[in-house]
């Protein structure tokens, strides 16, 4: 403060100096200097400095007035209209200091409304509706198989050459198989995603590097050097942004790599979101897994320029079934071949959730604009008194109309400004808390268009809410607006702003009874059992990594080894190694073919998950046996291959017969040996809770045709599993050092985090359903006040004739609950008709669930009544004396 | 009715008359503040004085700077002859209306 130097406030000074016709410019500011020093000596530097800011407010206005009105003196600065509408600004910015209550609320409630408009536009800006971050990104497609109607994202190798080496309307076609590296070396063994990409990939989105270069052809030949791409992330997390890093060396999975280019910082993996590194394809077709029916490798195409999508499509559809033509035995007979924009295929998951969120984003700003229009309204009365005076006195209609706007738009901006603020602060915090599972998170931010769109939403909630009281105000007969301010009736506003009040009951309920929704669902599918016992398991997951897991025996008793460590550990009852573990978003299928009715076409056999697991594993998650026997340590290498298969399975692919003692092969139908069914097992939700159970073969990991690199370990615990967690840690690395240990989490964190999706929706919801509440209990409360200082008059005659308090206290209240009913008899029908938008989200509850809708009512209505209690009980203190004479 | 004098220009004017030659805008504030109980704020005072000056009434001339000013220099009104009979003439216009209603005014 500059109080406390003894000067005046600088700003203020300047202020003044700035606005002040220049001839009094020194003598103005030379007076007040002059109290300010002997005003701070006698009463103190606070009071001065308030003293001075109130004579700052003050003084111009009173002089550019005068100014302006007599047509004397310089013109403080700029041109005429500039001049009047500082005028109009500075006797609005007086107007607001001498309401701080009402300015306060009427900016907070803009600023909430616009903060989180703005927040999930733009969240959701990237993913409705913002294209791709590259060139040309319409014509960048997603290339599918479609089999017996299902749309799938991978193909075979094979089958996407012969795709890019026949369809005329695909420019260019690049391939990408997943894959992940751990990057040892510079700090801790970390685990990355990273993906296989044949050499044109990055030509296919229009991306280069931004240091070094892309892959050549040459890159991408089977026995050609490693080399690497990286991510701009890893390039500064790992090599602290060294420049010079190309031509360096990394070293991922235990092998040297050649750096030979890091991707620019902005630069989005649209196809796998968490990519960090790219190594070539270098795909070798005389492995086992190159098969057309092995389905494991992503397809990305650039759609001929002046080519339709639909054209394209139809070409991939035709080129697919001549494959399937051409070999019989690798595709189902129902093949086909689509392709969707890369973009909309990302996307496309989320969209629904996303349209719903902003579907409620909507309705509180709605909220907050009806709340504001109320507020605005509501001072037309004080204002009418006033406004005729101003006219009276010669203003013209036009002058006062934009006094008014000028007015509003002020409001309209503060609060658009913090909303602003708010909206970057809601942003980052949404990014924060977004699930994994949202694509183009890192797109999300406070863009442009956005911004933009929210000054517009500002600026028209502004002029609207100031052109309602200003084109009343200036329509009105300046003789009847001074009447009517005295004798205190404005019906028409009244009504309108009881229309209002209903309309943001409405929109309560709506928001209330949509996140009531989403919170049932919620609670219906952490009720769903997943088919084993989540609590008091600890999970985490080992990989291997290095040149001597070559070789599968050596992995094998590796993971034994880790197996014999952790059961050693005190505290651990129970721990057992799986290949993938429910609700992690493991995901591994393979197909199951009978030997006893084999499919006329083997690729029309189901998938079904393929659990490769140790001894003990369905006893630790607690997963029932429901019919035979479970593994034992006598089903190893050296003894005959067995399996379990679950419940729903062994019903649906056996039709009927006992599926015990029968046999299969899974993965190819004419390799690999045949397993006999020693056991039936629980059904388990491996992808999620929603979802139907998932068909399950569960067989010993020893028993498989090769060694899984990547094992989970499950734990049963005696207390807390998290308590357990560094022990086990210490017991794996007690194995081998250089081993990466991902996912350290107990078995509850990762069902709820299944649902992490829902629960962020939810969330939002919640969050919106609570704005909404607070603003319409806001409205109704200033609806029903303003209506009460009104009435004074009334009231006061009605006690004064014998009414007791109680009954003025039920008339208002029941002014007020006729009004909030209303709002929600209208809320519930729009709440019907709305929540079919929210049926993606739900789960186990219709969208007409009466338990929802009543209980959102029942809320909505309690807040109604409080709200409407303060200003009922302010009326029945009113005295009727004192009422009487207020005019 | 240009040369009619508001309540509050008379009040000024009168200030003037009594602060002689050291007229200027804290004076006249103390002045009115002192005598009426009436705390103006520097911009009705010079809005009043500026106005004044407009018509004829008062004249100004630049003073003397003082450190406490922040080196600013004053500006001091005095009434002029013309300024003087306005006055008069309002006061006079006054005192007839009012003559005969002290009573009834309850002004003592």
């Amino acid at each position: 403060m500059s109080a406390r130097h003894g000067r005046p406030p600088k700003l203020a000074e300047r202020l003044l100096g700035w606005l002040l016709p220049r001839d009094l410019r020194e003598p103005y500011l030379g007076d007040l200097a002059e109290s300010f020093t002997a005003r701070m000596a006698e009463k103190g530097a606070r009071n001065a400095w308030l003293w001075y800011w109130r004579e700052t407010m003050n003084a111009p206005v009173e002089i550019t007035i005068t100014r302006t009105r007599d047509g004397v003196g310089d013109a403080p600065s700029g041109d005429a209209f500039m001049t009047s509408f500082l005028l109009d600004a500075r006797i609005a910015l007086r107007s607001f200091l001498r309401r701080p209550g009402f300015t306060a609320v009427v900016v907070l409630t803009t600023a909430i409304g616009v903060g989180a408009a703005t927040t999930i536009f733009s969240a959701a800006n990237p993913i409705l509706f913002s294209p791709l971050p590259y060139p040309h990104a319409e014509r960048i497609v997603m290339v599918k198989q479609v089999d017996n109607g299902s749309a799938g994202d991978r193909l075979g190798y094979s089958t996407i050459m012969d795709l890019a080496a026949r369809a005329r309307s695909l420019e260019v076609v690049a391939e990408a198989g997943s894959w992940q590296g751990t990057m040892t070396g510079q700090g801790a063994p970390a685990l990355m995603t990273g993906l296989r990409v044949s050499q044109r990939f990055f030509s296919v989105l229009g991306a280069r590097p931004a240091l070094g270069r892309d892959f050549l052809p040459e890159d991408d030949k089977q026995g050609a050097p490693r080399t690497v791409i990286l991510s701009d992330a890893v390039w500064r997390s790992r090599f602290a942004a060294d420049t010079s890093i190309i031509g360096k060396t990394a070293t991922i999975n235990d092998y040297p790599y050649l750096v030979i280019g890091v991707m620019p910082a902005d630069f989005e993996g649209a196809v796998e979101p968490r990519a960090q590194l790219w190594r070539p394809l270098q795909y070798d077709v005389s492995l086992g897994q190159a098969c057309r029916s092995c389905q494991h490798i992503k397809a990305i195409a650039r759609v001929r320029e002046g080519t339709s999508e639909s054209t394209a499509a139809h070409e991939v559809d035709i080129i697919m079934r001549q494959l399937r033509d051409e070999h019989v035995s690798d595709y189902p007979h129902k093949v086909g071949g689509d392709i969707i924009a890369l973009g909309d295929d990302i996307t496309r998951g989320v969209r629904p959730a996303m349209l719903a969120v902003l579907g409620a984003v909507v309705l509180v700003l709605l909220i907050a604009c009806v709340n504001v229009t109320n507020l605005l309204l509501g001072r037309v009365a004080e204002r009418r008194a006033e406004i005729s005076v101003r006219a009276a006195l010669g203003a013209s209609s036009a002058r006062i109309v934009r006094q008014l706007l000028v007015e509003s738009s002020l409001l309209a901006s503060a609060g658009g400004a913090l909303g602003v603020g708010i909206a970057y602060a809601g942003v980052r915090m949404l990014v924060r808390l977004a699930p994994e599972s949202l694509p183009r998170v890192q797109a999300m931010q406070m863009s442009v268009p956005v911004l933009v769109l929210a000054l517009v939403v500002t600026m028209m909630v502004g002029l609207g809410f100031g052109l309602l009281p200003a084109l009343d105000a200036a329509r009105g007969n300046v003789n009847d607006g001074m009447q009517s301010a005295s004798r205190r009736t404005v019906g028409v506003s009244r009504r309108a702003r009881s229309v209002l009040v209903i309309a943001e009951m409405a929109l309560a309920v709506l928001v209330l009874a949509g996140s009531g929704l989403l919170l049932r669902s919620m609670h219906r599918l952490l009720d769903v059992r997943p088919g084993f016992e989540p609590s008091g398991l600890l999970s985490l997951q080992v990989q291997v990594v290095g040149q001597r897991f070559q070789n599968d025996t050596v992995t094998w008793r590796y993971f034994d080894d880790v197996l014999a460590a952790v059961r050693a550990i005190p505290g651990v009852r129970e721990a057992a190694l799986t290949s993938q573990l429910p609700l992690s978003s493991d995901y591994d299928e393979y197909g199951v073919h009978s030997e006893r009715h084999p499919a006329a076409m083997p690729a029309d056999d189901p998938s079904v998950h393929r659990y490769a697991v140790s001894v003990g594993y369905l006893e630790a998650m607690r997963i029932p046996v429901v019919q035979g026997r479970s593994l034992t340590e006598h089903d190893n290498g050296q003894s005959p291959p067995v399996a379990l298969v679950s419940e729903s399975f062994a019903k649906k692919f056996f039709k009927g017969e006992n599926a015990i003692g029968q046999r299969v092969r899974t993965g190819a139908h004419d390799r690999g040996p045949w397993r006999t069914i020693v056991g039936i097992t629980g059904d388990v939700h491996q992808v999620s809770l929603a979802g139907e159970v998932n068909d399950a073969v569960y067989l010993p990991e020893s028993q498989w045709q090769n060694a899984d690199g990547m094992m989970s370990l499950v734990i049963r615990t005696t207390g807390e599993p998290g308590a357990l967690a560094g022990a086990v840690r210490k017991a794996v690395w007690s194995i081998d050092r250089n081993q990466p240990i991902m996912r350290v989490s107990s078995m509850s964190e990762i069902v709820a985090s299944s649902a992490a999706e829902r629960r962020f929706v939810l969330a939002l919801f919640e969050a919106f359903a609570f704005m909404g509440i607070v603003l319409a209990a806001l409205g109704m409360y200033g609806v029903l006040a303003a209506s009460v200082t009104e009435r004074v008059r009334e009231i006061g005659l009605r006690e004064a004739l014998g009414a007791t308090p109680w009954q003025i206290v039920s008339m208002i209240v029941r002014q007020g609950m006729v009004l909030a009913t209303y709002g929600a008899v209208v809320g519930v029908i729009l709440s019907v008709l709305g929540s079919r938008a929210l049926a993606g989200q739900l789960f186990g509850v219709s969208c007409a669930d009466p338990t929802t809708y009543a209980g959102a009512i029942a809320l909505l209505m309690t807040v109604a009544l409080v709200a409407c209690a303060v200003p009922a009980v302010r009326a029945a203190r009113v005295d009727p004396l004192e009422s009487l004479r207020a005019d | 009715m240009a040369d009619h004098l508001g309540e509050f220009e008379q009040i000024v004017l009168l200030a003037l008359v009594r602060l002689g030659s050291d007229g200027y805008g804290i004076s006249v504030r103390d002045a009115i503040a002192e005598r009426t109980g009436r705390e103006a704020d520097f911009g009705t005072v010079y809005t009043t004085l500026t106005r004044l000056e407009q018509k004829g009434y008062v004249s100004s001339r630049l003073g003397e700077a003082t450190p406490e000013r922040g080196g600013r220099r004053k500006k001091y009104f005095i009434i002029t002859a013309s300024g003087r009979a306005a006055l008069v003439a309002a006061l006079r216009a006054l005192r007839a209306m009012t003559r005969g209603l002290g009573q009834q005014l309850e002004l003592r």
